[in-house]
């Protein structure tokens, strides 16, 4: 499913965020990639939705080597990839609802099944009661949710979740790791980018341990 | 279904950055405006030299017992000659005294009527020149019964030397003010575009094609283009009406110049839009 060969990413000023990297990931598993602050975990995930370029190696993301991808084909890309990010990035200006049905606008989903998908997820998230709310009307956990409401809603193939608990207490936590692990279960890739390594503990699952943008441990 | 969201969306960008767009709008329409005040000029100074061209013709005085009705037959049988009109001694009396009102004292100095009888003769626009006044005038001297012709070939090519330097003029003015409109629509759809930068990165990343991403921007470009084409037909309706109490004649077509202001705007907004997004997005 996902494939990286000797990755490394350079920012500029000359800073190496990712150093020599290689791991695959088989179709429906789940990661975690974990490691201290600025070791390089969400740049991974960006590397694999194409939000950045590596400075040297191969990725491969569902049988396509990103470097070769045409522009053309990276919506595609990412509308079969579920990102829920480190900062949310909810649009300001639009309802709960309004900010997970754009998810499914930019496809073409026809109107009849948007209405039942959004129903649905925002059912499974519990986020119901709030869907005429704006982001600034949620609390940091809520809005958390919506984000993942909206990397859900249209069943990616992968799902990159970067710190999804980070605004979380740990009931919460826990409610969002069992929502991840049944997506898994019905057959969505996951990976997860986190520095608590206290869930990752108790999960038992592969974990990529990354320190200063090395893949220092892999199981 | 792509496009009736990305209307929604471009009302939503307008209405949203309602102060921006009011903006924007505003400086579309002047600069429409100035526009079609520049087109309003030019059309009015063609016009003027269509009237002026159409009064290019050949005047033959004739001898007192000249016969008229063959010599109008034979003038008329010259290639180029469209049309020959008898304006009698009488007649030319009757038009000097009109022109001179109030000195009509002075003709009444003769007694008899000074003034010959005389042909106009109307040309085809493509002898409307020195040249073929020149060559029709020669062949009319030689008919039997005319007097003298006289018209006026110098001042006919000074005349085209002129419009010809004013038509160059005016073309190249012109296609300075329409880019000039562009690249205004240009840059106020640009802000527009900044202003949302956020949340274009938004749509990208969530995987919105380029074109769906472009159609609220156009939209919104039609909208300000077509708008800003009303408002400057308003303006400009309102400055011919103005002028037309200074200026005796302006010549407006309005229908022409209300349905020209919608399109032309809409189609510059078309171009203004998708040339910034474009930019963005690349
Ligand atoms: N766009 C960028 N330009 C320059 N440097 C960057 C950029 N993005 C990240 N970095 C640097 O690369 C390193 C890795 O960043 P990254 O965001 O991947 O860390 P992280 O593991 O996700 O950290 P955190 O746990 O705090 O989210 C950091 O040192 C960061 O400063
Ligand atoms: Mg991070």
């Amino acid at each position: 499913m996902i494939t990286f060969d000797k990755v490394s990413k350079i920012y500029q000023r000359d800073w190496t965020a990712l150093d020599d990297v290689s791991f695959h990931i088989d179709k429906g598993e789940f990661v975690f990639v974990c490691g201290p602050t600025g070791a390089g975990k969400t740049t991974i995930l960006r590397l694999i939705y194409k939000y950045e370029e590596p400075t040297k190696g191969t990725i491969k993301v569902m049988g396509e080597n990103l470097r070769l991808m045409k522009k053309k084909e990276l919506p595609k890309l990412r509308r079969k990839i579920g990102v829920i990010f480190q900062d949310f990035k909810l649009l300001q200006d639009r309802t709960l609802e309004e900010n997970v049905l754009f998810a499914l606008e930019v496809t073409d989903t026809p109107p009849k099944n948007m209405k039942k998908k959004l129903m649905e997820i925002l059912t499974y998230l519990r986020l119901s009661h709030k869907k005429y709310a704006f982001p600034y009307q949620l609390s940091g956990g809520e809005q958390q949710k919506v984000s993942i409401a909206r990397a859900l809603v249209r069943d990616p193939y992968i799902l990159l979740a970067d710190e999804p608990t980070g605004n979380l207490d740990s009931r919460s936590s826990q409610d969002i790791l069992e929502i991840l692990m049944d997506i898994n279960y019905k057959g969505t890739t996951v990976i997860m980018a986190t520095h608590n390594l206290n869930i990752v503990k108790k999960m038992k699952k592969r974990m990529l341990r990354i320190e200063n943008g090395k893949l220092v441990r892999d199981k | 279904m792509a496009l009736r969201i990305g209307i929604r969306e471009g009302i939503r960008t307008i209405t949203r950055n309602n102060s921006l767009f009011l903006l924007s709008l505003l400086v579309t329409s002047i600069s429409l405006f100035l526009l079609s005040l520049f087109v309003l000029v030019t059309v009015n100074l063609y016009y003027a030299v269509k009237i002026l061209d159409e009064k290019i013709e050949i005047i033959a005085f004739l001898d007192d017992h000249a016969n008229v009705q063959r010599l109008m037959r034979n003038i008329r049988k010259i290639n180029g000659v469209t049309d020959v009109i008898f304006v009698s001694s009488e007649q030319a009396l009757k038009d000097l005294q009109n022109e001179l009102k109030e000195t009509e004292a002075v003709l009444n100095v003769f007694e008899k009527n000074p003034l010959p009888a005389s042909l106009r003769i109307k040309l085809e626009r493509s002898f409307r020149n020195r040249r073929g006044l020149t060559e029709i005038s020669n062949k009319i001297m030689l008919l039997q019964g005319v007097k003298e012709t006289i018209y006026g070939g110098e001042l006919v090519d000074q005349l085209k030397k002129i419009t010809n330097i004013i038509s160059a003029f005016d073309i190249g003015l012109l296609i300075i003010i329409i880019f000039s409109v562009i690249f205004v629509i240009f840059q106020t759809i640009k802000l527009t575009i900044f202003a949302r930068s956020t949340e274009i990165e938004i749509m990208r990343l969530v995987g919105a094609s380029n074109s769906f991403i472009a159609i609220p921007f156009t939209f919104e470009g039609v909208v300000q283009g077509a708008l800003g084409g009303i408002i400057a037909f308003i303006l400009i309706a309102i400055t011919t009406h103005i002028t037309t109490s200074i200026i005796s004649v302006v010549y407006f077509p309005k229908l022409y110049f209300f349905i020209g202001s919608i399109i032309f705007g809409a189609f510059f907004g078309i171009i203004g839009s998708s040339v910034a997004i474009r930019k963005f997005l690349k």
